[in-house]
């Protein structure tokens, strides 16, 4: 039951996969200045400074920023919701984001991290209910929506808690039991010589299950992709050869691609695989090479793009200024595309080698940027060495090929989270002689937290491991 | 099912006399409830099989222990008799856990056992509204279509008039005893058993189990070894069992008598395992379950085949008797081989054995056909304490006897019943996981059954309990107010170590780095001082200079409610969410087999226990977060049906 929490609680309201943008929802007390901590205001309506200075049913303009790194994730428009008047009846933020899977992913990430957690199956219908927001006759329904989701997202969760995964936290969740037992016998049954004085044993079990946490954790973090398409956005000037490449990986003619349907931005966003790899490839085109202010759209759309993807391959045409480029990657840069995930292709390399990529490159590398390639739309050669880079790239998202497991649920990642944050104040607490009492006061808490992903009760384990431990009695 | 009127009829029974509360059995939980009833103004009778035995202690000649001393605490905090008993007729006391921190502090203190039985029953005798009386009930009596209690019936056909009735039957009812071959329909030690009244209560509906256990031999202390034995001395500078004895300055005795401990040896070993054949519980004659804490050291032995030897303590019995207990050698093996096996232990070469150890098997009510207050949900008026309920231990059975009896005074009274939850005391721990997941062996208190220990101490019994003994009115005028001058000081003090900044210096330095610390470079409040490590109220002296005085039990509490603050903090956030589902009350109507979303485990449970809130329902085996979402989305649409459909709460 420990999922009941105070805390205001948050989920992405539009269907899982890739869409133009995607709504994330969250609700109760609290939920302003959780995203007070999340979003700074660059433009509304009215005087706010910060959210939870807004009228409710007014929106504002957000830069969203990880309060513990300070990088940016996203720019959205929040929407607040005054209790009572919202789908909950509690306060509520609504909160419209790029619909890549890393910035949803984010979004929620820094939401739970800084006050808020992840919602419950119906949660928002049932609050909704409570709050006499929904008919009494729907109260049935309502209830078999709570039913029905609690089944899938057990079973949705059973599946991907699926072989290794499951073995390995139930080793670690065995090594937690064995961990408070030590303890329990320690303090159940003082006067017997024979009762174990290990704390030793306590702390470094307490080490072992906090390093498998932490390597799930951020295996999280590679594993997410896996549930979605790859997002790989072209970018460049015009004419530097995106719509071939587009068009060499596809293998058709971009004439008969289909355009995604709801993409108002003038993006074209074509599905392929790459090396049996699922691909969504982002065209940006339309882009004038004009000062006017349809270039500058143009430059926005890319970084949109880009924003919503796992990889950025930003063209570079051998006809091109040097500075020109540079200029239009810093900016990608500057608008929080991440080093990592953008690589520099220079196309048309049938042409014979960019004379300018050596000055590119240099300049490229001083910045951070370490993923160069070349292409030609002519020479499948070229082709195949962008193919195997996307593929080393997939994988080091979270690849099929390794053995190491991967956790690929949001919710199990967070509540991972917490748990470490408890081993690592159980570890302290043994550190500094604080007593067994308040060092299995807060691994109980780990393991009633790692209890949500495996459905144990903790009491009831409890008392079992330390009789068929230990022999006591009378 | 028989009513008064029914009974008269038969030969040789009559009036015997008019109470409002019976209280069948007067072990532990039967004096409590007795004892609280009286308190209570109630006239009161207490029966028992055997008024030489009142309060018997008849396997360890002991009380209290891990989470033990802490339930003697929180009855004496209540306002209950056992702590004041336990400080009278100690004869050696421990402070157990004493250096794994203050949430496990546990007293323990060895009685002297017959001391304690004529105590008790003397204490009881003296008390306005209770009779004491030698007889064996043999009937519970109804009247009614909801068949409530109306009185009891003796085996000579004596009829007691009665609006309740707490039984506290121990181990007595249908009871048998085993040592080896020999079967005896006999109590324990001896004494007579309850025949009939387990008969009575079937009779009623009421689902009755059979659990069994054991305990070890007595030895002549003049036949023992003690030279190859370690010795275990007592602590003398612990505070009593009762916090009333504590605010008035009675210590425990300066006199104390040494407890003893050896191991088995291989001898023991091959004894128990040449033997295992004729134990009554390896052949299957014992049909009870027992306990697995307490195991009988044949048990242990097949359980724990790599465990080569067992520890044995030897434990005096009290003051005026030789006889040593055997703690940790209980069996149901035969006389013959009891007599090898205790030879085989170091010191015990030539031991004359006083008496022998046996098992005994006895019939007790499920403990889930009881509410949190005690009542049988099946026969109103009926409280029902102690073993009778799958508990074991002294000390769990006078922590239902109070409660029960305070709720069949309520009742009477038509007052406000009294429950502990989870988050106020080991009590309510043990209460609620009895009434809400029944136990298939007898269950015994442990700390980590308790999910919030740290706030669950020995030393805050009476800040968690004593209000709501106030409240239900066994805490005197006197009491109370000395209670309240000690909160006052502990609010006080802790405000003043909060606010006393003590700026950097020589002596602070040299203070701090006795223990390893760091001496600040700014002024630091004396309260964050001691959240660190190693820093305690005591070390600080030196740099305290305006500290006054205090008693060490207002020390303790200040010192320990800042030490571990953080720690109590996210433990106080886990209760605010526990009392927020404890509070959600779920009405007696509810037709769950009707509420489509719960799955179909769900339903079967919560119909079959019936929780008195969502807290509990959480709590049931084979009930999910799921289905308690569904709960209260349907509690929400009761409560809006209701007032159109005319349902009353």
């Amino acid at each position: 039951m420990s999922d009941i929490e105070n805390k205001p609680f948050c989920a992405c309201s539009t269907p899982g996969g890739v869409s133009g943008i995607a709504v994330i929802r969250m609700s109760g007390n609290g939920s302003f200045q959780v995203c007070d901590k999340i979003f700074s205001i660059l433009r509304t309506c009215g005087e706010a400074k910060k959210i939870s200075d807004m009228d409710g049913y007014t929106a504002a303009y957000a830069k969203a920023v990880d309060p513990n790194t300070n990088e940016k994730i996203d720019d959205c428009i929040v929407t607040v919701f005054r209790s009572p008047n919202s789908y909950t009846g509690e306060d509520m933020v609504e909160i419209s984001c790029h619909g890549g899977v890393v910035v949803k992913q984010e979004i929620l990430r820094v939401l739970t991290e800084h006050g808020g957690r992840a919602a419950l199956p119906g949660e928002f219908t049932k609050t909704a209910f409570l709050n006499g927001k929904l008919d009494l006759t729907e109260a049935e329904a309502v209830m078999n929506v709570i039913a029905a989701d609690s089944e899938r997202a057990l079973k949705a969760s059973n599946a991907q808690l699926g072989g290794a995964l499951k073995r390995e936290l139930k080793e670690a969740e065995d090594k937690l039991y064995e961990a408070l037992s030590l303890i329990e016998m320690m303090v159940e049954f003082p006067e017997h010589d024979d009762t174990p004085e290990n704390t030793t044993k306590v702390r470094s079990l307490c080490v072992e299950v906090k390093s498998v946490f932490d390597r799930l954790k951020d295996s999280y973090e590679k594993g997410r992709v896996l549930s979605e398409r790859m997002r790989i956005a072209l970018c460049g000037l015009p004419n530097s050869g995106k719509s071939s490449l587009l068009n060499s990986l596809t293998g058709y003619d971009r004439a008969i691609v289909t355009e995604v349907a709801g993409t108002t931005r003038d993006t074209l966003e074509v599905e392929v695989n790459v090396n049996g790899i699922p691909v969504t490839l982002i065209d940006t085109a339309g882009i004038r090479e004009t000062d006017d202010k349809i270039e500058a759209m143009g430059v926005e759309r890319a970084k949109t793009a880009s924003f919503e993807s796992d990889l950025t391959l930003y063209l570079a045409a051998p006809d091109v200024e040097p500075d020109e480029i540079l200029t239009q990657i810093n900016e990608l840069l500057d608008e929080g595309v991440s080093k990592s995930s953008l690589a520099v292709v220079f196309s048309k390399s049938d042409l014979g080698r960019n004379s300018s990529s050596g000055v590119i490159e240099n300049k490229c590398r001083e910045i951070g940027i370490e993923n160069f390639i070349s292409v030609s739309s002519v020479d499948r050669i070229y082709l195949e060495e962008l193919k195997s880079f996307i593929t080393d790239r997939y994988e080091n998202l979270g690849g099929t090929t390794s053995g190491e497991t991967i956790l690929l649920n949001k919710r199990h990642a967070m509540i991972l989270n917490e748990s470490i944050g408890y081993l690592n104040m159980g570890i302290d607490a043994i550190d500094n002689d604080m007593g067994l009492d308040a060092a299995s006061s807060v691994l109980r808490l780990a393991l009633d937290k790692t209890g949500e992903i495996t459905g144990k009760s903790v009491s009831s384990e409890l008392v079992d491991n330390i009789f068929s431990r230990f022999c006591i009695g009378k | 099912m028989i009513t008064i009127e029914e009974a008269l009829k038969k030969d040789n029974t009559y009036i015997a006399g008019t109470f409002d509360v019976a209280v069948v059995g007067a072990g532990h939980a039967g004096c409590e409830a007795a004892h609280a009833c009286a308190k209570l103004g109630l006239n009161t009778i207490l029966f028992t099989l055997q008024l030489d035995s009142l309060a018997n202690l008849p396997c360890n000649p002991s009380i209290g222990g891990t989470s033990k001393g802490q339930l003697v605490r929180e009855v004496d905090a209540l306002g209950g008799i056992i702590g004041k008993m336990a400080d009278k007729c100690a004869i050696q006391t421990r402070m157990l856990n004493s250096s794994k921190g203050p949430a496990v502090h546990s007293p323990r203190a060895q009685m002297d056992r017959s001391k304690y039985s004529v105590m008790m029953k003397h204490e009881l005798e003296n008390l306005d509204n209770l009779t004491i009386k030698q007889a064996h009930i043999v009937k519970l009596l109804t009247e009614g279509d909801d068949a409530h209690v109306s009185g009891v019936m003796s085996g000579t056909g004596a009829i007691y008039e009665c609006r309740a009735c707490v039984i506290c039957s121990g181990t007595y009812m249908e009871a048998k005893t085993f040592l080896g071959e020999v079967i005896n329909e006999s109590g324990p030690d001896g004494l007579p058993r309850s025949v009939g009244l387990s008969e009575s209560l079937k009779d009623l509906g009421i689902p009755i189990l059979r659990f069994k256990t054991g305990t070890p031999v007595r030895v002549n202390k003049k036949s023992i070894d003690f030279s190859v034995m370690q010795r275990q001395d007592g602590e003398t500078d612990i505070p009593p069992f009762s916090f009333e004895n504590e605010m008035n300055g009675i210590t425990v005795p300066t006199e104390q008598i040494p407890c003893w401990s050896v191991w088995t040896t291989e001898e023991t070993r091959k004894v128990i395992s040449d033997n295992m054949h004729r134990s009554p519980l390896y052949s299957g004659v014992i049909e009870g379950v027992g306990p697995r804490y307490c195991p009988s050291i044949e048990d242990k032995f097949m359980r724990f085949k790599d465990k080569e030897r067992h520890q044995i303590f030897v434990e005096p019995m009290g003051l005026n008797t030789n006889e040593m207990y055997l703690q940790g050698f209980s069996t149901s093996l035969p006389e013959e081989i009891q007599e090898k096996m205790v030879k085989s232990l170091p010191g015990l070469s030539e031991a004359v054995i006083q008496r022998n150890a046996y098992a005994i098997e006895y019939d007790l009510v499920d403990p889930l056909s009881l509410k949190a207050t005690l009542e049988s949900k099946i026969v109103p008026g009926l409280f029902t304490a102690g073993q009778i309920n799958g508990s074991s231990g002294y000390e769990e059975a006078a922590a239902q006897g109070i409660i029960a009896g305070i709720n069949a005074a309520m009742k009477l009274l038509d007052k406000e019943p009294l429950t502990v939850d989870r988050s106020q005391g080991y009590v309510g721990v043990l209460i609620d996981d009895l009434v809400t997941k029944g136990t298939s062996e007898p269950y015994r208190m442990m700390t980590s059954r308790a999910e919030y220990r740290l706030f669950l101490r020995q030393d805050n019994a009476d800040q968690r309990l004593t209000p709501e003994g106030r409240r239900v009115g066994l805490i005197s005028d006197e009491r109370y107010a000395k209670f309240e001058e000690k909160m006052r000081r502990i609010e006080e003090e802790t405000a003043r170590l909060r606010k006393t900044y003590i700026a950097p210096s020589e002596e602070l330095k040299e203070v701090l780095e006795s223990v390893g610390s760091v001496c600040p470079v700014s002024g630091i409040s004396l309260a964050e001082l001691l959240k660190r490590p190693n820093v305690t109220y005591d070390l600080l002296a030196p740099v305290d200079k305006d500290r006054e005085p205090l008693p060490r039990d207002v020390v303790f509490a200040c010192e320990t409610d800042l030490k571990y603050e953080g720690y109590l903090k996210l433990e106080k956030e886990k209760i605010e969410k526990f009392k927020e589902l404890e509070n959600k009350r779920l009405p007696k109507e509810i037709d769950y087999s009707s509420i489509s979303g719960l799955r179909i485990e769900a339903r079967q449970k919560l119909d079959k226990i019936r929780p008195e809130n969502v807290g509990q329902a959480s709590r049931i085996s084979g009930v999910s977060p799921a289905d308690i979402a569904v709960l209260m989305v349907y509690l929400e649409a009761f409560r809006k049906r209701r007032p159109q459909e005319g349902i009353e709460e």
